[in-house]
């Protein structure tokens, strides 16, 4: 450390190890330091001013909120999941590897290619909204929201279904027999009247929503990749068109399929034919009005902070209590998103979380030995 | 010396855990691709945006940086650095689409379009002396004069830690490139430095 008796303010100022202690310090960088500071005790104001001029200069970075990186971090394992799922598919199908097989099935190609050729409007790729509707018995009213406003539709049972812009529905004028049925293509947020003995059917290309009596908002547009459900209140059941037991769910009385739950989505990545079960992305407050729920702890154990969460959003918080309980919590956490709340209970008790399948997990050493 | 070798010791072990990290990723091990994407996220995106101020941009490009090496994780060297191969990844990809857009819009455009653009602030807040904050707007004014290439070096040197051989993997140049650029990046610095000290009497240089 001798060479640092004759620095000057600049060359402190950038030389990488003092700059390594003031930015990112260890305990052994801190006591090396506070050692040379108390033997060379004239130093210490010019180290005082160097260590502030380093703090202060910053390149200016856009900022990046934890929320936003997560999405995006999420995004990433999302689409790398979704192609190691069509790559499962293609090496389920060994077959085609002989040279003969591809040769006859260039031809085939080929032919196939000159016979849509001629049928091409016969054939649709996958299952629209247009299909859905001609396809659907009795008398159909259509409407569209071609306004740049949200549309709201009362249906005949008392529900109310809200279009986004550029958004339509076809439904019946009257719903008969023990089902309401539905057809959408775009967005809509749908508040449906409960009526257990008639349940509520939206079809939104491959997805099918089963409700009892709830809200919640479908988007499924048709130039889009993904069909998304997202639920407010109560509980629905989503399944795919193409699912063999899908008659059978849809009679069922009960909610069968995935059932999905207030801040739950599903999202059907149309590619891949494939259901996912996650948490919206801002998850929302769902206690009941009137009781607007306080996030103002004391000295609290983890466990009752994370049953205020469950309660509030409605979300299931699991983690291991014979590990957690020991953890006091003093926070105040109000102001905050799900994600901002749950982040720094984490960091307090040094543990981490994760969204699996709509729900959160919390793991933790736990603070027994602190 | 033990201030010299601990330092170094501390980095070494940090940058340990990355190739581990990265080593266990090209193995096909997901959970560490995450803990890797997690860890040089915010890197990656404020280094991308001196590029381009499109913060989408910039993140569906992380995006394409990440699903590529997945992709070819089995071509991959388990030894080389995954921060600077990272950051490298990202600019070339960033110089490329640049470059396509210059195609597409049939306009005369040259590589000086595509630079690194990075202004240095200071938070005033932070400094006691009404004296070190005149020192500090002149510091930074100056940094900010640096020519784009030399702010570049700087900014991974000495805002992110990086050592000669990395920033050159980074940068797509010699190493002794780099040295040249920190160099007279700091030449341009401590001659200026001389005189915004001269103009600070009272203060003890």
């Amino acid at each position: 450390m001798d060479r640092y008796r004759d620095f000057s303010l600049g060359e402190f100022v950038w030389d990488k190890s003092f700059r390594n202690w003031v930015l990112n310090p260890t305990r052994e960088d801190d006591e090396t330091w506070q050692n040379w500071l108390a033997a060379n005790p004239d130093k210490s104001e010019m180290v005082d001013r160097a260590r502030q001029l380093v703090l202060s200069i910053r390149p200016n970075n856009a900022s990046l909120g934890n929320p936003e990186k997560r999405k995006a971090v999420e995004r990433i394992v999302e689409r790398l999941e979704a192609r190691n799922l069509d790559r499962a598919e293609d090496t389920h199908a060994p077959w085609y590897a002989g040279s003969m097989v591809r040769i006859a099935a260039m031809v085939v190609l080929l032919a196939g290619f000159s016979w849509i050729f001629w049928l091409r409007h016969e054939q649709p790729e996958i299952i629209g909204y247009d299909q859905l509707v001609a396809a659907a018995n009795g008398e159909m009213r259509e409407t569209t929201n071609t306004t740049a406003q949200p549309l709201t539709i009362s249906l005949e049972d008392g529900s109310h279904v809200t279009l986004d812009p550029g958004s339509k529905m076809s439904y019946p004028p009257h719903f008969n027999g023990v089902r309401r049925e539905v057809f959408l293509s775009g967005k809509a947020f749908f508040d449906i009247a409960k009526d257990p003995s008639r349940p509520f059917f939206v079809y939104a290309n491959e997805l099918v929503t089963k409700v009892l009596g709830t809200s919640f908002t479908v988007r499924s547009f048709a130039n889009e990749q993904e069909v998304s459900v997202a639920v407010k209140t109560g509980k629905v059941a989503v399944f795919s068109r193409e699912d063999t037991d899908a008659t059978e769910k849809q009679s069922s009385r009960e909610l069968t399929g995935v059932v999905i739950e207030p801040n739950q989505q599903v999202v059907f990545v149309r590619k891949s034919v494939k259901i996912t079960k996650s948490l919206v992305p801002e998850p929302e407050v769902v206690a009941e009005a009137g009781a607007a729920p306080h996030f103002e702890f004391d000295e609290a154990p983890v466990s009752a902070v994370f049953s205020a969460l469950q309660n509030a959003y409605g979300i299931d918080i699991i983690y291991d209590r014979n590990v957690m309980d020991e953890c006091p919590i003093t926070a105040t956490l109000t102001e905050m998103s799900l994600y901002e709340k749950l982040d720094l209970i984490c960091k307090a008790v040094g543990a981490s979380y994760k969204s699996i399948d709509g729900r959160i997990v919390v793991e933790g050493k736990g603070c027994r030995n602190n | 010396m033990k201030a010299f070798t601990r330092p170094e010791l501390r980095l070494a072990h940090y940058l340990e855990e990355e190739q581990k990290l990265w080593r266990e990723m090209l193995a096909g091990d997901v959970t560490a691709y995450e803990h890797l994407i997690n860890r040089t996220y915010d890197l990656l995106f404020h280094y991308g945006t001196k590029f381009n101020s499109d913060r989408e941009l910039i993140k569906d490009c992380i995006q394409d940086v990440f699903l590529g090496i997945w992709e070819k994780r089995d071509a991959l060297n388990p030894d080389i650095p995954p921060k600077p191969y990272l950051l490298a990844s990202l600019r070339r990809r960033l110089h490329r689409l640049a470059s396509r857009l210059r195609m597409d819009c049939m306009d005369y455009y040259n590589e000086s379009d595509i630079v690194f653009d990075l202004e240095f602030g200071v938070e005033y807040e932070l400094i006691e002396s009404e004296n070190d904050r005149l020192l500090a707007s002149r510091m930074t004014e100056m940094l900010n004069e640096l020519p784009k290439r030399q702010k570049e070096a700087v900014f991974l040197r000495f805002y992110n830690d990086m050592e000669r051989e990395e920033i050159a993997l980074v940068m797509d140049i010699q190493p002794q490139s780099v040295s040249n650029l920190l160099q007279e990046a700091f030449k341009f610095i401590k001659s200026h430095w001389k005189a915004i000290v001269s103009l600070f009497l009272a203060l003890p240089f």
